[in-house]
């Protein structure tokens, strides 16, 4: 028996890796979000003004609410790709109700209430099925892309106008109020992330499940929980961007699941769970946020915007530090 | 037989040094095998032969050493410079790719072509079916790997080494799952790959069939090679005797009496499909239970049983503390008091991305909560109390388990069951991997919960583990208890004498 060819090469060790021998470590996301100002704040000396900042955080706000959402998912290794037909869902929800019985009361009930009971629904699936978060998400979204059109008919869903009042003109202390809503969002899930057994089961589960399970978790139940608490959230944004929009569009959570689940990732959370702060997330969207305004006042033309954003996500993440 | 010149040998290796962590796990092992030669490898768990295979196949590297085969020589090998080398190894369970046909398995990454990168699948299928029947093997060539049992699958495995124009095929456990047809088949395999010049290295805890397969054995113990000896005139008692050695440190201290109390935990006729028979049992407050056979006797399978992780195809009934026992879920037996410590710390045990106090406090988290809502400065110095209780090194709560030494991550595991407030801890190979020092302090830890009443019971595959731990030991074999051996005045060889014992699988 003759033995083929074999080289005497050494196997290489772990490549030499530019980006980690940067050494900017977790200060990486803050470091890019002061780039960016500097860079923009030069070009352009509006960017700085009070009003300009207030508009980037209003128009970032809905997104953050989902990618609140969406980081507790992502601490489980769990992830919901639905969350933007959800919202459109519960954006037409709303605008029905209020159309048809005029109660404000009933149509965010009805805005929240569908959004819960989307994601818990997408909980149950994920929690008693073999077939991973992504594929089945994958399903729920189109299911609910398709369920938008039905409810909308087509068109926009009108006459939500005291919503409107509310987070599409209101503001207090010339903060406008669904700025307030993001970040109470983010501070209600730093704070069951961090002191409650539901947020600590989720860091478990996504760090291990078997141990978890092993640990007397029930993992099925916590599942859906987080995902129906995810969907609390989605509910909160659809109602919010009803007013906003002050109508109901079956289009008009399309490409959040995207940008949500960029801001996390972007803010240190891996998408291998077990790990990751919601704070992070806040500098995921701002970091969305940032580029999106920057673009529009330094004059970059409409058709580079999406391939500059792609850019500066894809190096965003690259340069996160590894876990 | 007689050795013969160097230009014979297959597979040469020279001092191959290993340590992790600190611990030295192969001492300047030396080992060769001529062509045409079965060499058995043998040795307890934790003797080093696991990380001796894995250097073989290029899975690890050594620290240093050298190992020469087809004619080159190598500081260490990676997997493919071990393939190109004619090395091939087949795993207990091979690593074959289920979905795919046996031909397509048997031609991975060398498929015959037909041009345009298109695979020529009737030359492929002709040429298995060719090869299978070279080798005896009748297998059908287009089923789906995943219909053949593990026995074929090996075959399978086997068929696409000789493919790869191997030639030193490494068997790691290679009859564990099978019957005594299947061994037997297996064993005639063997010898034909080894008529044709085949080298094969033979690593089982199974000494009969070690002995009777074998033309030299070669001992491992503490990853030293203790001794190379001829298969044809060795025998069981002497293998026995070079495998356990002569412990001149016996660091564990005298087992104390201790005062037994009441039954706590009663198995009558428990059985379960296709891995326990008929298990009646009964185990004392304080009492610390030791269980041991070989591979798929049953030991892990009752544990299993007892912790409540399997329950489905469970018959027969069992009491704790008095009442029923019938668990349903792992959190109903938590919720009883009995906690499972896994073998597998990595797999199924911690949860590496959080700190010590979090993995510490996870089994019994509500007890540090008041409506869902965390007390996290009692957390923290329940975690500190308990560190420190344990020895555990650094008693940093806050940091990172993923971080400590497999000691302390095996005593922050126990200190989980301990805060759950574990009445019987449920325990697989619990100081596998782990240092002599932190291995007496956990043996101490689980003697000082029997001494305050709790029970213990361990899955342990370590001799001097089970004599000096247990107060009773139970040899399990074919998923039934076998026997029960006293600790007093048992000596290791004794131990693995009973252990070895055939009853359901003899080898011609």
């Amino acid at each position: 028996m003759t033995s083929p060819a074999a080289t005497v090469t050494q196997p290489t060790a772990s490549k030499p890796n530019f980006v980690r021998s940067l050494g900017l470590g977790r200060f990486t996301l803050l470091i890019v979000l002061l780039l960016i100002v500097v860079v923009t704040a030069i070009g352009n000396p509006r960017f700085l003004s009070i009003n300009n900042l207030l508009n980037i955080l209003f128009q970032v706000s809905t997104l953050g609410i989902v990618a609140a959402g969406q980081t507790i998912l992502l601490i489980t290794a769990g992830l919901d790709l639905s969350v933007g037909a959800a919202l459109s869902v519960a954006g037409l929800a709303t605008a029905l109700t209020v159309m048809s019985t005029g109660s404000l009361a009933l149509g965010i009930g009805a805005g929240v209430a569908s959004g819960i009971v989307i994601g818990a629904v997408n909980g149950m699936l994920i929690a008693t099925n073999r077939a991973t978060p992504f594929i089945i998400t994958l399903g729920t979204m189109t299911l609910l892309q398709g369920i938008a059109i039905l409810m909308s008919g087509g068109s926009p869903i009108n006459g939500a106008g005291a919503l409107f009042n509310v987070f599409g003109m209101g503001d207090f202390l010339r903060v406008p109020w669904p700025v307030y809503a993001m970040l109470l969002s983010i501070v209600a899930v730093f704070l069951v992330l961090r002191f409650t057994t539901l947020g600590r089961y989720a860091f478990a589960i996504g760090g291990n499940e078997e141990a978890a399970r092993l640990s007397g978790i029930p993992v099925r139940r916590i599942k859906i929980a987080l995902y129906a608490l995810n969907g609390l959230f989605v509910g909160i944004a659809g109602v919010i961007l009803t007013g906003i929009l002050n109508s109901g569009l079956p289009s008009m959570g399309t490409g959040y699941e995207l940008r949500a689940i960029a801001a996390v990732v972007i803010g240190g959370t891996p998408l291998i769970g077990g790990r990751g702060t919601v704070w992070g997330t806040l500098g995921g969207v701002l970091l969305l946020g940032l580029v999106s305004n920057s673009m529009n006042l330094l004059g970059v033309g409409a058709n580079f915007q999406s391939a500059v954003l792609g850019l500066i996500i894809t190096a965003a993440v690259l340069l996160q530090k590894k876990a | 037989m007689t050795m013969d010149p160097a230009a014979s040998l297959a597979i040469k290796v020279q001092g191959v040094t290993k340590s992790f962590l600190g611990q030295r796990v192969l001492d300047d092992v030396d080992f060769e095998v001529a062509r045409g030669e079965v060499h058995g490898l043998v040795g307890k768990n934790g003797a080093g032969k696991s990380t001796f295979m894995k250097i073989l196949s290029g899975a690890q590297p050594p620290d240093s050493g050298e190992i020469v085969v087809g004619g080159k020589a190598f500081k260490a090998l990676n997997p493919i410079e071990g393939r190109a080398a004619g090395i091939a190894i087949v795993y207990q369970n091979p690593e074959l790719h289920l979905d795919l046909s046996v031909a397509a398995n048997i031609f991975l990454g060398a498929e015959p072509r037909k041009g345009f990168g298109i695979i020529d699948d009737r030359a492929m299928e002709s040429r298995a079916t060719e090869l299978l029947a070279r080798l005896g093997l009748s297998l059908p060539v287009r089923t789906r790997l995943g219909e053949l049992d593990i026995a074929e699958r090996q075959q399978v495995a086997i068929a696409k080494a000789v493919r790869e124009q191997a030639h030193v095929l490494l068997l790691d456990e290679p009859t564990a799952a099978l019957n005594k047809a299947q061994a037997d088949f297996l064993f005639r395999l063997i010898r034909d790959l080894a008529k044709q010049g085949m080298a094969i290295v033979y690593v089982s805890h199974h000494l009969d069939e070690v002995l009777s397969i074998s033309d030299r054995i070669t001992i491992l113990r503490n990853g030293r090679k203790v001794a190379v000896v001829d298969g044809r005139s060795s025998d069981k008692d002497g293998l026995i005797s070079m495998i356990v050695g002569r412990s001149l440190d016996a660091v564990e201290p005298q087992r104390e009496a201790r005062a037994s109390g009441a039954p706590f935990l009663n198995l009558a006729g428990v059985s379960r499909e296709g891995r326990l028979d008929d298990v009646s049992l009964s185990v004392n407050k304080g009492e610390i239970v030791g269980l041991t056979g070989l591979v798929g006797g049953g030991a892990n399978a009752l544990a299993a049983v007892i912790a409540g992780l399997d329950h489905r195809q469970v018959s027969g009934s069992m009491t704790l503390g008095g009442e029923a026992y019938a668990p349903r879920a792992v959190r109903e037996s938590i919720g009883r008091g009995v906690l499972f410590i896994p073998e597998d710390m990595r797999g199924r045990g911690l949860v590496m991305s959080l700190s010590i106090a979090k993995n510490i406090s996870l089994a019994a988290l509500k007890s540090l909560a008041s409506m869902g809502w965390l007390n996290l400065g009692k957390e923290t110095s329940v975690a500190t109390e308990m560190a420190e209780r344990l020895d555990l090194n650094p008693r940093a709560p806050s940091r990172e388990v993923r971080f400590l030494s497999g000691g302390n991550q095996r005593k922050a595991l126990l200190g989980r069951a301990i805060f759950a407030d574990g009445q019987l801890f449920v325990l697989e190979e619990p100081t596998q991997g782990v240092d002599v020092e932190s291995q007496r302090q956990i043996h101490d830890h689980l003697r000082l919960l029997a001494s305050k009443g709790a029970t213990v019971i361990f899955v342990s595959t370590d001799l001097e583990e089970l004599i000096a731990l247990a107060d009773r030991i139970l040899v399990l074999r074919g998923g039934r208890i076998e026997q029960e051996l006293s600790p007093d005045g048992l000596d290791p060889e004794h131990l693995l004498a009973a252990i070895q014992t055939q009853s359901t699988r003899s080898v011609n």
